[in-house]
């Protein structure tokens, strides 16, 4: 009874380091990236295994600033794709992050069900809707935000007093009108590519697109591996601007 | 033997340990980088509060006026159908929070079976305080009734019968007879009912959605505020707060079931 009572006890605290220490080989590159990116990373990634079959991209999407706080808190992370560059300076001047590039960046537009009536966004304010918005802080929010500002008051009053929800990412403020919970939602334009009964109204022109800021986490205090290094060095590669932009990004050219 | 003996204080002890240490943790970290004062001080806040606690008491109620005949039902019933009934109430234990949202959008949802009638009547649950009611209830309520079941179920329904001989009314019987032998089952399920709707995030974050002053409850604010740019350390101050009140409220709970009750 005592050998097996030890044994167990073994099992468990192995098991358990086991599943602790997952981490940290050096053919595996652990990516926290915006959730706006969870279409598109993917395509990249593959496009990057062709080429280096032997190296693991594993790709965590989440809003950006829950990544930013896992990463303050010592996240294993290699590479951190915000969708704003404050979030991005979060991390940097944390001295967390090092070597940070723009990669892409995107438009926002205002979400509706296909079969909704509203063709222009002054329609759709003038029938008291339902609203999702992404929450305080949120990179598509802050955007969200700078666009109210450029509406007409009254429209910006109307849509904003229809706000029923402020969702942790935008892809949760996506799936409130694809569920019909919601009238309208603010989401980046490349969201729409997967969304289903789905169609865009567009926005007047705005002052200012959110740029995705790619950086190499260095959390740990260990100098960036050569692996992550490379990967960072195809996102900026036209192989993988050419699969962002097919996406519907704005490619970096365009706004640097 | 004795040699074993280390074992079996260390082993429990370092479990117990397990459980104390990340809200040692919570509480240091909210002490040195977050400001729990101010989110006592904080409207927001306490509007998180005052919705958690009154939504969680709500459900509390609805789910003893409801749920306390249906768990004597499934009890005192010898229909196999019951039976069955009776087993599909661990189903909703067991379902992850984000399956229960998605479970009560598809038919309470504006576009559900039974929301989209109720939508055009002017009746909309999603995006609603009756919403986060809904999914608190749903979540929250079975773990009374279950409880509840094994009370009444392990109440010997031969007492009820002598009461019954006796000539007392079937109300009068249940207040006197089998009240008293399962009040120590109820009030556990109660907490624990109680104490499920408080910490309710998936479900209703799914149904009831996020909106301050409406659908926010603590652990939403709480969520938010880690999601926010004021990450962990505005996180731990909120959540510092909620354990603080859960833990008077528990301590009261405690002392209401731990003891026979009104059936001293």
């Amino acid at each position: 009874m005592r050998l097996i009572r030890s044994c167990l006890l073994d099992v468990v605290v192995v098991g358990l380091l086991t599943l602790a220490c997952s981490g940290g080989d050096d053919g595996r590159v652990r990516v926290l990236a915006a959730s706006s990116l969870s279409d598109v990373l993917p395509l990249i990634a593959e496009r990057y295994g062709e080429a280096h079959p032997e190296i693991e991209i594993e790709l965590i999407f989440a809003g950006s600033t829950t990544l930013a706080t896992q990463i303050e808190e010592g996240a294993p992370a290699d590479i951190y794709i915000a969708a704003n560059r404050a979030q991005a300076e979060r991390i940097l001047s944390a001295g967390l992050g090092t070597r940070d590039v723009a990669i892409a960046a995107n438009n926002l537009v205002v979400v509706v069900a296909d079969a909704a009536p509203w063709q222009t966004i002054q329609a759709l304010a003038a029938s008291s809707p339902r609203v999702a918005v992404a929450a305080p802080g949120v990179p598509v929010a802050v955007l969200t935000e700078i666009a109210l500002d450029t509406l007409d008051a009254a429209v910006a009053t109307a849509l904003r007093d229809g706000i029923v929800t402020r969702d942790p990412n935008v892809r949760v403020a996506l799936s409130r009108v694809e569920t019909g919970e919601a009238d309208a939602a603010f989401v980046y334009d490349t969201d729409l590519a997967t969304a289903k009964g789905v169609r865009a109204i567009e926005l007047p022109p705005q002052p200012s697109t959110n740029e995705y800021i790619a950086l190499l986490v260095t959390n740990d205090g260990d100098a960036p591996t050569e692996v992550a290094a490379g990967f960072l060095a195809f996102l900026q590669h036209d192989a993988a601007a050419d699969v962002l932009v097919e996406a519907g990004f704005i490619p970096v050219t365009v706004f640097q | 033997m004795t040699r074993l003996r280390p074992l079996w204080v260390v082993a429990p002890g370092a479990f117990a340990l397990f459980f104390v240490l990340p809200l040692a943790g919570l509480l240091l970290r909210a002490l040195t980088d977050g400001d729990v004062a101010g989110e006592f001080r904080s409207s927001a806040t306490l509007d998180a509060l005052w919705l958690s606690v009154g939504t969680a008491t709500f459900t509390l109620v609805l789910t003893l006026l409801f749920g306390t005949p249906l768990a004597y039902l499934l009890a005192r019933s010898r229909s196999s159908a019951v039976r069955v009934g009776a087993a599909l109430l661990d189903l909703p234990l067991v379902l992850p929070p984000a399956v229960a949202g998605i479970a009560l959008l598809t038919m309470f949802g504006r576009r559900g079976y039974v929301g989209e009638p109720l939508d055009g009547a002017g009746i909309a649950l999603s995006f609603t305080t009756a919403g986060v009611i809904v999914a608190q209830l749903f979540v929250a309520a079975p773990y009374y009734v279950r409880t509840a079941y094994a009370g009444f179920f392990a109440a010997d329904p031969r007492f009820e019968g002598v009461a019954y001989t006796l000539g007392l009314s079937r109300w009068r019987t249940f207040r006197s007879v089998t009240l008293p032998l399962v009040w120590p089952a109820l009030a556990g399920g109660a907490l624990l009912c109680w104490a499920r709707a408080l910490g309710e995030l998936g479900a209703t974050l799914l149904f009831a959605g996020s909106l301050p002053g409406r659908t926010l409850t603590m652990p939403l604010a709480i969520l938010a505020a880690f999601e926010s740019p004021a990450g962990l350390a505005g996180a731990v101050s909120i959540a510092v707060v909620l354990v603080a009140v859960a833990l008077v409220l528990l301590v009261v709970l405690h002392r209401i079931t731990d003891s026979r009750g009104p059936y001293q």
